[in-house]
């Protein structure tokens, strides 16, 4: 971990205007729920459709997508990550900086307004195991795509790909997929840490902790041993 | 002295062919936006992931090929299959749509293409055309493709004719997705200059939408709220005029022509916006 390049990150991250733009999706969770709430919508509709259906299943996957590349992606794309990498600091502790910036903002941006919509569902409890739900899962999909992000050239492209087809089509149609599916991991832990009977959890708790820690170790491994072996290129088509 | 100095004739001439003007400039770029939607003329790297979408597409319209074909039974309608591809058609338009207008944004090439007789307003319509009709030959290829496949398992040419109906029925409705969906998408590309963010905010708008309707719907419980809800989301705004033309998608009530007009309005004001965008290019 080092402080500088952390703190270079987040402000690369933060400081720029077009990241106002990940604010009103945080806003629409909690505003989706005032409404399902004023129409005297059922409690587990509400969980399946707007706390599952659009925040576990929409907003943390974009949200640590756009952020998770953003991180490094960014940087090698207009070529300023040469800075970074001529300095004498260990490619892990780079990678770790990056991991850290970019778990730490997209678990913000998800989980205090899950924590919000999901109290207001069902009660403090609920919101607690949705909020620290959203906090795991943001950080396996930041390793994940920080990863990508030094893997391909394209990487929010190869991500979308693998969040629309992966994780919106295969794990909900072919149920066998689910046990390497973050999307469920995210869910069986907030149904683990609720206690809820909300909604039904489909892989069991010890598989996705398990899973989880698999899949960030993993991630951060490959990405600082393809940053290892980078080698900087112009944008190419 | 110095020689006497000359001026030499080397052959300076006005150029006196043909001027093509602005109606061939337009038509060329909105050819070559249909061929890089495609990655043709390309790298390989280009192709790959327009390409991986197209083949997912064709691999549905292909098993339903196979299905009708061993149990005579149509899985899919050919109306159906846009709905059905829309999140493919979304990944698509996430690929496309940035590369057509963001990458001109990002190498500053607006200023060459408007130092010619090219206008703004050209461009933009270009650029668009060239996407919608690349999309709709997403969906219509794949159509084309079901109809070929139960064309020659009908029995006769009443059965060609009835699936020739349905063939063109399928067209309209990807005609209709395919003005939908590219004029938002090229709105929001045209915003960002890096290709990477622009996919994002396609995708982002695109997929925030529907489970937002899906709730309404399902508060609305078959009532007027859930007749109308569909109508906010890119994806079944498209679905809500086929119910009302041909009555073969979910209830829409008596607002099938609410469902027409929102779909003529949502296409109208992101075209108009596209022009809006396009009038002032900074450096």
């Amino acid at each position: 971990m080092n402080m500088t390049i952390a703190w270079i990150t987040a402000r690369g991250l933060l400081g720029r205007r077009r990241s106002w733009l990940l604010l009103p999706m945080p806003v629409i969770l909690i505003g989706i729920t005032a409404i399902g709430l004023a129409f005297e919508a059922e409690a587990a509709d509400l969980a399946d459709g707007v706390l599952i259906g659009l925040g576990v299943a929409v907003i943390l996957p974009l949200v640590s997508l756009i952020v998770g590349t953003g991180v490094l992606g960014s940087e090698i794309d207009d070529g300023t990550v040469v800075h970074i990498l001529t300095k004498p600091i260990p490619r892990s502790r780079i990678i770790l900086a990056k991991l850290v910036v970019a778990a730490t903002v997209s678990a913000v941006t998800t989980a205090v307004p899950m924590f919000v919509a999901a109290t207001m569902v069902g009660g403090v409890r609920l919101g607690l195991g949705f909020g620290l739900a959203c906090v795991a899962g943001a950080i396996v999909y930041s390793a994940l795509f920080l990863a990508l992000s030094v893997v391909t050239r394209r990487p929010v492209l190869v991500g979308l790909l693998y969040v629309v087809i992966w994780e919106g089509l295969l794990s909900n149609v072919v149920t066998g997929t689910r046990t390497v599916s973050v999307q469920h991991y995210v869910i069986e832990f907030a149904s683990a840490l609720s206690g809820s009977a909300l909604f039904p959890s489909t892989v069991s708790t010890a598989v996705a902790g398990v899973m989880t820690v698999v899949f960030t170790v993993l991630g951060a491994w490959l990405a600082t041993q393809r940053l290892r072996v980078f080698s900087v290129a112009g944008e190419t088509s | 002295m110095s020689e006497r100095s000359v001026i030499h004739d080397i052959g300076y001439q006005r150029y006196t062919g043909i001027r093509l003007g602005r109606g061939y400039a337009a038509r060329s770029l909105f050819e070559h936006g249909v061929r890089v939607a495609f990655g043709l003329g390309r790298s390989a790297k280009a192709k790959i992931f327009p390409w991986i979408v197209i083949g997912l597409v064709t691999s549905l319209a292909l098993i339903v090929v196979a299905v009708k074909a061993q149990t005579g039974e149509m899985i899919l309608t050919y109306q159906q299959l846009p709905s059905t591809a829309s999140v493919l058609v979304m990944v698509f338009l996430a690929v496309v749509a940035p590369e057509l207008v963001s990458r001109d944004l990002r190498n500053q090439t607006l200023p060459l293409y408007f130092s010619r007789p090219l206008a703004r307003s050209d461009y933009a319509l270009a650029k668009l055309a060239a996407l919608a009709t690349a999309v709709w030959l997403l969906m219509a290829g794949p159509q084309l493709l079901m109809f070929l496949g139960s064309a020659f398992t009908a029995e006769n040419a009443s059965g060609v004719a009835a699936e020739a109906r349905g063939m063109l029925g399928g067209w309209v409705v990807a005609t209709l997705y395919a003005l939908v969906f590219s004029s938002l998408a090229v709105l929001i590309a045209s915003i960002a200059s890096r290709r990477a963010f622009a996919a994002g905010a396609i995708v982002v708008v695109f997929m925030i939408t529907s489970p937002v309707v899906g709730l309404l719907a399902a508060l609305g419980e078959g009532g007027a709220l859930s007749q109308i809800a569909p109508m906010f989301s890119p994806f079944s705004l498209p679905e809500g005029v086929r119910s009302w033309l041909y009555g073969t998608s979910f209830d829409v009530g008596p607002y099938g022509p609410v469902y027409g007009l929102v779909t003529l309005l949502s296409i109208t004001v992101c075209t108009l916006l596209l022009l809006l965008r396009y009038r002032k290019v900074s450096l």
